[in-house]
This record gives C-alpha cells, sequence and structure tokens, in this order.
C-alpha cells in the first residue's frame, strides 16, 4: 500500500462552505511562495529603500576612501584615494580611544544602565501599589520622550558647579561633568533610555502565566528562585530584543554627548559619532569623517547579527 | 475606463510634473536668477544669531542696508539667507552652501578665522579691483587689511573687528590696595596684583582665564591666544617651513602662566572656565561683582548698554576698568591683543559682481559701519569710524580704549588646519585648568600629541 493511497485525490467538499475559495491544486500555504507578480507591488518600497538606505550607505562608503572635504581645495574636486583614509584610520590614537570610549559609553548606558534598572524598575513596579506604580512609570516614561537636547541640558545644569548632584553631595564649586566625564554623559543617556526598556519589560511581564509561578510557589521556590529560574528564562526575547535596540539607539547617540560635552574635555568622551562629525564638519575632513561613520555602520550590523542569533537560540 | 479619464489623468500628471519642476526651480534658483517681477535677485548670507550682540540688532541693520541698497539700485532685490546657530554651524552651512552653485550666495558675511579655507577653495572672488573704489579702505591699519589677504589677493574687506585687554574690577583693586587706574608693565605684575587679590579677598576669582575644548577654537582669541601673542615667540605656523608649532618657548610659557593661575588658586570656578559658553557669559559673571581681573574682548562693553542688556549693567563706567595686557617682559610692542572679526565677501560664482561690490559699499558706509560695530561688538575697522562720536559715545569710556588697540593686535591662522591646533592648544590649557599638578611639560605633549596625531609628523615643529 502507497502513501498516495490516504491521500484525498481532490479536496474534501464540506458542507455549507461549498462557495469557499479553495487554493489551486498542487499549492500549499505553509510553504513559501513566489510570485512574479508580487514585484511590482514591492518596487515602491524597494526605490525608498535603495533611494533612501541602500544608496547613501553605498555613496557614505565611497567617500570613505576619498579627499573629499568641506572646504579647502578638494572640497570641489575631490579623488579616490585608495587605502589612504584606511591606514590612517589603522594608526589614528583617538580613533583607537574612540572605540574604548565607544565600548564604555554603550556597554555602561545601554546595557547596564538602561536595560538593567529598565528590568529592574518593571520587576518592581509588578507588585507595587497602584499610585506608586502611575507616579514612577510616568515619570519614566517622561525621561524617555524628552528630545535629548533637553536631557543634555537638564544632566549638564545638574551635574556642573552649583547644579543638583554637585549641591546634593555637599560640593557646589565641583563639576562632576569634569571631574568624570564618561560617566556622567553614560548615566544622562540611560537615564534617556531607561523608560523604553521598562516598557518592555513590562508588557513582557504581564504575558508570564501566574499559574506558573504559582506552581512555583507551591513548590516551595522563593522569589530569588521564580526571578532566576522562571521569570528571567521567560523574559529571554525581550531581554535580547531590549539590549539590541538600546545598544544601537546608544550606538547612534550624538546629541547628548555633543551638547553635554562635545567630546571632551580634551578627549575623553569623544565617541565614534562625535569624532566622526568632528572630523567630518570641525576639520573639514568629510572624506574620513565618512569613513569613521562606516566604522560605526560595521560595527551596528556585527551587532544586531549577533543580537539576532541569540534571540534565535532556544532558551 | 474612458478616454477621458485616461486623457484627464495624463493631463493631471504632466500638470504635477510640471508643478514639481517650477518648485524645484524656485526653490534652487542657480546664481543671477531673476524674481518673478523681472528684478535681479541678490542673494545675501549672514549670520542671524552669532554674530550681532542680539539677532533683532542683525535683523534691523541687515534690512536697513538692504532697504538702502535697494533704493539705489530699484531693480535689484535683496534676498537673505540668515544663518542661525553658533560659529560652527554658520562656518558649515555657509560652506554647504557655497559647495553648490545654485545656492552659493553672492555676499557673505564671514568670521576671518576661516576665510583662507574658502578661499583656498574657490569659492570667493578676490577684490583688488575694487579696492580703488573704497574711500575707507586707506584708513583701515595694514594689519587689518591683511587679515583678508591671500596669496597676495583680497578676498573680502573687514566688516568689525574684536580687540582684547584686560578687564578689572576697581572697587576691588582699591579694597586689595592695588593702583586705579591700573597699567601692569609685565605679566609679573599681573601675577602680583592677582596675588594681592587672593590674599585680601579670597572669595572672589582673582584672576579670569578661560581655556579647555568646550569653546571650540574660536575662543582662543579670547583667552589664552592674548597670553601666547604677548609671549617671547607667539608663532603658531611657520611659513617658512610650513609647519605649525606644537613646542615653543611662547606656548610653555602661556601654559606656564595657566599652571600658576590654578596652582595658586588665582583661576574661576572649573564650571565657568570649561563652560562651551565661556567667553560669552563673561560679561554677565563680571557683572555679578565677583571677578577682580579677567583676560576679555571689547565686546562686553557693547553688551552691558540699554540697546543689549547682556546683561544690563549701566553702572559698569564707575566699577569696571579696561587696560591692556602686557607683554611677558614688556618688550615691544608693550601689549598684546588677539585680532578676530568678520569680512564681507563676494561668491566667486556670482552673476553681478559688481552689485555685490555696490551692496558692501552700502554696508561699509560711515554709519552702517559704526552701527554694525556698536551692534555687532566690535571695533570698526575704519580709524575715522572708530574715532567717531557715534562710535566712542555708545559705551564710554571702553570704546576709544579697545578701539586704540587694532594697529598692534595679532590674527592667528586662517587656514584648515589652525582647527586642529587649536583643539591640541585647548586640550592642553583644559588639562592645567583641571589638574594644576599637571607638569608644562606634560600639557606641552598632550598638544603635541594630539596634532602630530592629527596632522601628522611631518607637518609639526617644535622652536627651541
Amino acid at each position: 500500500m502507497s502513501v498516495s493511497e490516504f491521500m484525498p485525490a481532490a479536496p474534501v467538499p464540506v458542507p455549507g462552505v461549498a462557495a469557499m475559495s479553495q487554493p489551486p491544486a498542487g499549492r500549499r500555504l505553509d510553504k513559501k511562495r513566489f510570485s512574479w507578480s508580487s514585484i511590482p507591488l514591492l518596487l515602491p518600497a524597494l526605490g525608498l529603500l535603495a533611494a533612501l538606505f541602500v544608496g547613501p550607505v553605498i555613496y557614505s562608503f565611497y567617500l570613505g576612501f576619498t579627499n573629499d572635504a568641506l572646504l579647502g581645495p578638494t572640497s570641489k574636486h575631490f579623488n579616490f584615494t585608495g587605502t589612504a583614509n584606511l591606514n590612517r584610520l589603522f594608526s589614528d590614537a583617538v580613533f583607537h580611544q574612540s572605540l574604548y570610549l565607544t565600548a564604555f559609553f554603550v556597554l555602561g548606558s545601554a546595557v547596564v544602565g538602561a536595560t538593567l534598572v529598565g528590568l529592574i524598575l518593571a520587576v518592581a513596579m509588578q507588585n507595587a501599589l497602584g499610585v506608586a506604580r502611575v507616579v514612577v512609570g510616568g515619570l519614566v516614561v517622561v525621561c524617555f520622550v524628552l528630545p535629548p537636547v533637553v536631557v543634555a541640558l537638564t544632566w549638564y545644569a545638574a551635574a556642573t558647579g552649583h547644579g543638583t548632584y554637585t549641591s546634593l553631595f555637599g560640593m557646589p564649586n565641583a563639576d562632576f561633568l569634569q571631574s568624570g566625564p564618561l560617566l556622567i554623559v553614560s548615566a544622562a543617556n540611560a537615564w534617556n533610555l531607561t523608560g523604553l526598556a521598562m516598557i518592555l519589560f513590562a508588557a513582557a511581564l504581564r504575558n508570564i502565566s501566574g499559574e506558573i509561578l504559582e506552581s512555583a510557589t507551591m513548590e516551595n521556590a522563593n522569589g530569588v528562585q521564580r526571578f532566576f529560574r522562571i521569570t528571567l528564562p521567560l523574559l529571554r526575547p525581550t531581554l535580547v530584543t531590549t539590549i539590541l535596540l538600546m545598544t544601537l539607539l546608544a550606538l547612534a547617540n550624538f546629541t547628548v554627548v555633543y551638547v553635554m560635552t562635545a567630546g571632551g574635555p580634551g578627549t575623553s568622551t569623544m565617541i565614534l559619532p562625535v569624532y566622526s562629525y568632528q572630523q567630518a564638519f570641525q576639520y573639514d575632513n568629510l572624506g574620513y569623517g565618512a569613513l569613521i561613520g562606516d566604522a560605526m555602520v560595521i560595527l551596528a550590523t556585527i551587532l544586531s547579527f549577533i543580537y539576532v542569533r541569540l534571540s534565535r537560540e532556544r532558551t | 475606463m474612458s478616454r477621458k479619464y485616461t486623457r484627464g489623468r495624463r493631463l493631471g500628471v504632466l500638470a504635477a510634473i510640471a508643478s514639481a519642476v517650477s518648485l524645484i526651480a524656485a526653490c534652487t534658483g542657480g546664481a543671477g536668477s531673476t524674481s518673478s517681477n523681472g528684478k535681479i535677485v541678490l542673494r545675501v548670507a549672514y549670520g542671524s544669531q552669532f554674530v550681532f550682540l542680539t539677532p533683532q540688532l542683525a535683523i534691523r541693520w541687515w534690512g536697513t542696508v538692504a532697504k538702502e541698497f535697494e533704493k539705489a539700485h530699484p531693480n535689484v532685490t535683496v534676498q537673505f539667507t540668515p544663518i542661525p546657530g553658533s560659529y560652527l554651524d554658520i562656518v558649515n552651512k555657509m560652506s554647504l552652501l557655497f559647495r553648490t552653485p545654485s545656492t552659493a550666495p553672492d555676499v557673505a558675511e564671514l568670521p576671518v578665522g576661516q576665510l583662507g579655507e574658502w578661499a583656498s577653495s574657490g569659492f570667493l572672488l578676490p577684490v583688488n579691483k575694487y579696492l580703488s573704489s573704497a574711500s575707507y579702505w586707506s584708513q583701515i591699519p595694514k594689519s587689518v587689511q591683511d587679515e583678508t589677504l591671500i596669496g597676495g589677493k583680497y578676498y573680502g574687506v573687514n566688516h568689525g573687528e574684536n580687540t582684547n585687554g584686560l578687564w578689572y574690577n576697581m572697587p576691588m583693586f582699591r579694597k586689595a590696595g592695588l593702583p586705579v587706574p591700573w597699567q601692569p608693565r609685565t605679566w609679573a605684575d599681573v601675577l602680583a596684583a592677582a596675588a594681592k587679590i587672593h590674599a585680601t579677598q579670597p572669595s572672589v576669582t582673582a584672576l579670569w582665564l578661560a581655556g579647555g575644548s568646550a569653546g571650540g577654537t574660536i575662543a582662543i582669541q579670547y583667552n589664552g591666544g592674548n597670553l601666547l601673542a604677548g609671549s617671547t615667540n607667539p608663532t603658531i605656523y611657520d611659513s617658512k617651513t610650513g609647519k605649525w608649532v606644537v613646542d615653543s618657548p611662547g606656548l610653555r610659557e602661556t601654559l606656564q602662566f595657566y599652571k600658576t593661575l590654578a596652582q595658586k588658586g588665582y583661576q574661576a570656578p572649573l564650571s565657568e572656565l570649561l563652560n562651551p559658553n565661556s567667553v560669552d557669559n563673561l560679561p554677565g559673571l563680571l557683572a555679578k561683582d565677583n571677578t577682580a581681573i579677567a583676560v576679555g574682548a571689547n565686546f562686553y562693553a557693547e553688551s552691558w548698554v540699554k540697546s543689549t542688556c547682556g546683561p544690563c549693567w549701566l553702572a559698569a563706567p564707575r566699577i569696571m576698568g579696561a587696560t591692556k595686557l602686557p607683554t611677558i617682559n614688556g618688550q615691544p610692542p608693550g601689549y598684546a591683543s588677539s585680532l578676530g572679526g568678520w569680512e564681507l565677501s563676494i561668491g566667486a560664482q556670482t552673476a553681478h559682481a559688481q552689485l555685490a561690490w555696490d551692496f558692501i559699499q552700502v554696508a561699509q558706509q560711515q554709519t552702517n559701519m559704526i552701527d554694525a560695530s556698536n551692534w555687532g561688538g566690535w571695533v570698526p575697522p575704519s580709524s575715522v569710524a572708530a574715532s567717531a562720536p557715534a562710535f566712542i559715545n555708545y559705551a564710554p569710556p571702553y570704546q576709544a580704549f579697545f578701539a586704540k588697540l587694532l594697529p598692534a593686535s595679532q590674527e592667528e591662522p586662517n587656514t584648515a588646519p589652525f582647527t586642529v591646533w587649536g583643539t591640541g592648544f585647548n586640550n592642553a590649557t583644559g588639562a592645567i585648568i583641571q589638574n594644576p599638578g599637571i607638569s608644562v611639560s606634560a600639557a606641552v605633549n598632550v598638544m603635541k600629541s594630539y596634532i602630530t596625531n592629527q596632522l601628522g609628523a611631518s607637518k609639526v615643529e617644535t622652536i627651541p
């Protein structure tokens, strides 16, 4: 007996739904299909993507290998300079320092700061009183929706002489922004991003079945065990997505750092976006500035790839 | 589908394309474009917020000049491109305007600090042939004229200048037993006065001198650049070797001055000195009556008058004195002042060079030049305008004093690498302000390594 004997030769008519359209014979809805007729429908989106994303990125990579300048003899007629910019990048001490500073800024403000604090807040608010939940949640979300310029100015005012933080620590004439610039700008960025992380975690926590936690309680699991053995593993997809989102937002952050320190004092907060801007628009080296931007694109792509792979792994 | 519908849709598409083309054409309007009423359009670009003391004064001044020009040229319409934002925003926006022929201005108000870069880009038209018709040109000191001289050609005329000196609080000086009026002869005299102030009034800032990178390289001309100008070797760019100086006796003397202020506790709080707006904040800080001596610019006087009120401080002439910053050992010319200012230039791509020059001529008429200086916080480049009662009496007694500093004031290089050199210099002064214990040699190394990393070892030199 062959397998085909168990398969119906034609769709079995169902009483009452005879008029319902059936997929043509041979087509299966659970398999990926391709139809040439979808191309015209996709063209507008492809066109926009090519014009507004792929094109500029390719052009930016090209610019990174030229001597294009905002001002000066090569501003009008720039040339392809081969690996000259690349050689400079590899020997550029400020770029090397910038990589390290960017890593600290991203890890500190996005992964440790925003994600961890966002998670703690979301967990704490789960069992908080209604009023506390509304007030704290509202304040944290306000921090997130504030424009980056406002965030930067708020933290600038608070962390410099006679500001809120310096006064709180009893050192009104101190300047925390000058004595610990990277820490302060990272804190400002974390303060800005925490609201988003908290919203994402709060939504994910609501989806965790109360029955699982209740069962664990009946098995004498304490709060810490319930959190690390049940809640956290179930939050893993959200955790990975949040870290990815926070990392990319922090990596692309320019405004907060530029407004607060412009990369200084010296080069102590010269993260990659600020260094790219400084080269392109302060030193007029558009080509070299573009190459630093390209390095950021590659870095962001690698990080995205890693995070996406992590999120696909089974828990 | 009916024929009527198809035709109608086709006409609609054509109309849309035609509208879009007209809109793009109207938006871009190439150099030498004409307006819808057939008049010639003269495009003028200027900084609308940073350059004049208030945006309202900028609008008023440019509006007056345009009105006078259009009255004399009824067939021309002046079209302004006001550029908001800071110094750097003006430089970047202006550069982008010049890069595209359809947006390049016919007349541009440019900072002298970047003029060499625009000229070397081929964006500016030399004005040598027009200068003979400018009556005020011969009244401008040679050192000021040469701000626009690049490769033997003049690329604009001086619009207004900033000079610098020492501001001092007269009641504090009297309290410390120091002479009023005060004229120190050497840097040692300045530091001795600061020491007396610090000893008698420890709660006030004895000597205010900003530094660090937050204020950008434009700030150098208002702080450390003045000291370097008065040192034994003020060279920044060695034109003989084509190299940038990263270590010299002059640089070390300047950094030592910073170190003395920081180490002895004469300097202002870090949040004041390392503030991105340190230069602009100083008039307000002086008005708070908490600073004894400050290295600063002429424009503070114009900031305090009623028409500016930045802040209003009508009592300033009874409290604040202004005196020359001496050279380190009193060597000729006896005083030091950095020179900086704004120029009026003609775009190289203009189709109306003569009209552009005529517009500049209207802007440089004595009344307009004096108004620009009073409202922009400048000294007029012309010695005749600088001695006119309308200028002298605007913010007495300071206007006449700062105008006298103009001939011997020193300009900083105006080519692209100066921004890199300036950032290195700012990093060194910032390092000392923050860490008074750092040695001068270590601060020089901060500067040297930064500039060498950016420009390459072949582009820097040390003067023994």
